[in-house]
């Protein structure tokens, strides 16, 4: 669910990035009330818990592992707030150290995973938890919870996704970032979602409840008990309401979608985007010549070419003497050489 | 003679018998490959630590700095070109880095940026040459130019960087504390991931739990590292501000960086008008 660099657009990202600004507001907040001051290196040692989280394999039917994410699992066992900080965190590290994930789509990976994920899962698993007061309703709790949780953040994610052609064309009508419209990104992104990842986040899940209740029954997230349920239980309501209106609107967005990319442009002139569109839009195969060529003099072409050229024929070479070297057996050190 | 034979009668039946035990094969994928990941992870924590080639280490700050405004640059763009000649600046960098190191980068952006393109193929046949191919192009960019920077410096300089554009203390604080962390409880888990492996002779049913098992062993031991660490810090009088005295100046390398940044900046802008 990491969304890497450039299939969003940098006006997208920013506004997601826009609207983490308060949600990390308020968690800092409440982790500085919940937590007192003292505890803060938990917050450190909880991002780098929910970094390996990300690293442990399980089973899946067929002989193919995947991993689970576990936001709504740190939401229960340290709370909505801390665990969002702990993932914003731990994704932080993801994208500038690891690769894993945009610089610029961070904000859009934070509301995704650290926050949609988390306190969805969290408020659905209390919801539950609130009603059904048994032990089976809390284990039906969390395997609701976390299961909605990371479906809903990947509804997000493709929401995010399938956005993107409808607001961002060129004059031609070509879509700038993503170019798949609601009605592909939203099933490319849930089927998987629903049928494996939300299987696997809900069996880890409880998995690792039954072991901790277990093992120190005095370690979980206590929640905010003075509140008035009522509140809880019209937040909760909301919350599992907003995705399925989201859905609605989605499938609405995808019909005049389409299935094609084409009869995205078409849709383009439906909302009032580029009128002329459709023309210029099927002449698909002439805009990329163009932009190769148009702007640039023929010297600078070929003294890019030979840069490229040249910087290629080195790593080759590189490559290639390092696969010598282990063959020889005497890469010991080379990382210094 | 006669001694040995009471002895050998005094032995219980079942262990004089000869015995051929294979223990039946049993799937255990998924530990191999937590093993793996963790392993890869721990193994580059401990890289960053030996950055090489000191003499031709730029600014740190200023590289961050570098590294965002070209990743912006080249997510803005529409030129196509534009984005060529980013790739091939960045081709040339990483010409000139150290075998290994390069290997690695390439291998992490080459990966997403194949990935990229599978996902790309569909768009491609409707039509959409475009963004099809300027996203994948853009994504190998953007891979190879954050690879350059995390594998080029030491991750300690990149948090005290973030520390130059006024990120508040408590942030780069905690955010230490987890690539620490991160390290230490790597290994804790790997132990454990080790010790499931060498008990778990012949079939093991219970590996899935066991698995559910480490996980929230290591979460409990999260916390009681928390707690140590809280008190060994307040017994040090850490009040939770970080002080930074980095007196360096910039080097005629920063001031040719600089001026690579500024070409590219006046690029995007001369492409963007074309």
């Amino acid at each position: 669910m990491h969304i890497p660099d450039n299939y969003l657009s940098p006006s997208t990202c920013a506004a997601m990035g826009a609207a983490m600004v308060p949600v990390w507001t308020k968690a800092i907040r409440k982790v500085k009330e919940e937590i007192p001051k003292a505890k803060i290196p938990l917050l450190g040692v909880g991002a780098a818990f929910s970094f390996l989280l990300m690293m442990f394999n399980v089973p899946l039917p067929g002989g193919t592992t995947g991993h689970a994410v576990g936001g709504t699992l740190l939401a229960i066992l340290m709370g909505p707030y801390a665990a969002c900080i702990s993932v914003t965190v731990a994704l932080f590290i993801q994208a500038l150290l690891f690769g894993d994930g945009g610089i610029l789509a961070f904000g859009a990976n934070c509301f995704n995973m650290a926050f949609v994920l988390p306190f969805f899962g969290y408020y659905i698993y209390k919801l539950i938890k609130d009603h059904v007061r048994s032990e089976k309703g809390e284990y039906l709790g969390i395997i609701l919870g976390s299961y909605a949780g990371i479906n809903i953040a990947a509804l997000c994610a493709a929401i995010e996704f399938g956005i993107q052609p409808l607001l961002f064309k060129d004059g031609a009508g070509q879509a700038l970032y993503c170019p798949y419209p609601l009605s592909v990104s939203i099933p490319a992104m849930l089927i998987p979602h629903l049928l494996v990842a939300g299987i696997v986040e809900a069996v880890f899940t409880v998995a690792i409840v039954i072991y901790i209740k277990k093992v120190s029954p005095g370690t979980f997230y206590k929640g905010a008990k003075e509140k008035t349920r009522a509140v809880y239980g019209l937040v909760a309501g909301l919350i599992c309401f907003t995705p399925l209106g989201l859905l609605a609107t989605g499938t609405a967005w995808g019909e005049w979608g389409a299935d094609e990319i084409k009869e995205v442009v078409s849709g383009g002139n439906v909302l009032g985007f580029v009128p002329h569109g459709m023309k210029e839009g099927f002449n698909f195969s002439a805009v990329m010549p163009d932009y190769a060529v148009s702007g640039l003099p023929e010297v600078a072409g070929y003294l890019l070419s030979a840069v490229a050229g040249v910087a290629i024929m080195i790593i080759f070479f590189k490559i290639l003497g390092n696969m010598k070297k282990d063959k020889a057996g005497n890469n010991v050190g080379s990382y210094r050489n | 003679m006669d001694h040995t034979e009471i002895k050998v009668n005094d032995m219980p039946e079942w262990l004089l018998k000869n015995e051929n035990y294979i223990p039946s094969a049993d799937k255990d994928t998924f530990v191999n490959k937590s093993i793996l990941s963790v392993f890869k992870v721990l193994s580059r924590i401990k890289k960053q630590d030996s950055p090489g080639e000191t003499a031709f280490q730029i600014n740190v700050p200023l590289q961050v700095f570098g590294t965002l405004v070209l990743i912006l640059l080249v997510s803005l763009t529409r030129s196509f070109v534009f984005v060529i000649i980013v790739n091939v600046w960045l081709l040339a960098v990483l010409s000139m880095t150290d075998t290994t190191r390069m290997i690695v980068i390439l291998k992490l952006s080459m990966g997403i940026t194949f990935f990229t393109a599978i996902i790309m193929l569909p768009a491609f046949v409707l039509g959409n040459t475009y963004s099809s191919i300027m996203i994948t192009t853009k994504v190998f960019a953007t891979i190879t130019a954050m690879g350059l920077l995390s594998h080029s410096t030491k991750w300690s300089a990149l948090t005290q960087a973030l520390k130059r554009f006024y990120l508040p203390d408590i942030f780069i604080f905690i955010l230490d504390i987890t690539i620490k962390y991160i390290y230490m409880l790597g290994e804790f888990s790997l132990n454990m991931f080790y010790a499931l492996k060498l008990r778990s002779v012949g079939k093991n049913r219970s590996k899935y739990s066991s698995m559910a098992g480490i996980a929230g062993t290591v979460f409990l031991q999260s916390k009681e590292m928390a707690e140590d660490m809280y008190h060994a810090m307040e017994c040090r009088g850490f009040t939770g501000e970080y002080h930074l005295n980095d007196k360096s100046k910039f080097k005629w390398q920063d001031y040719l960086y600089i001026g690579i940044i500024a070409v590219f900046f006046t690029l995007f802008i001369y492409f963007g008008r074309v």
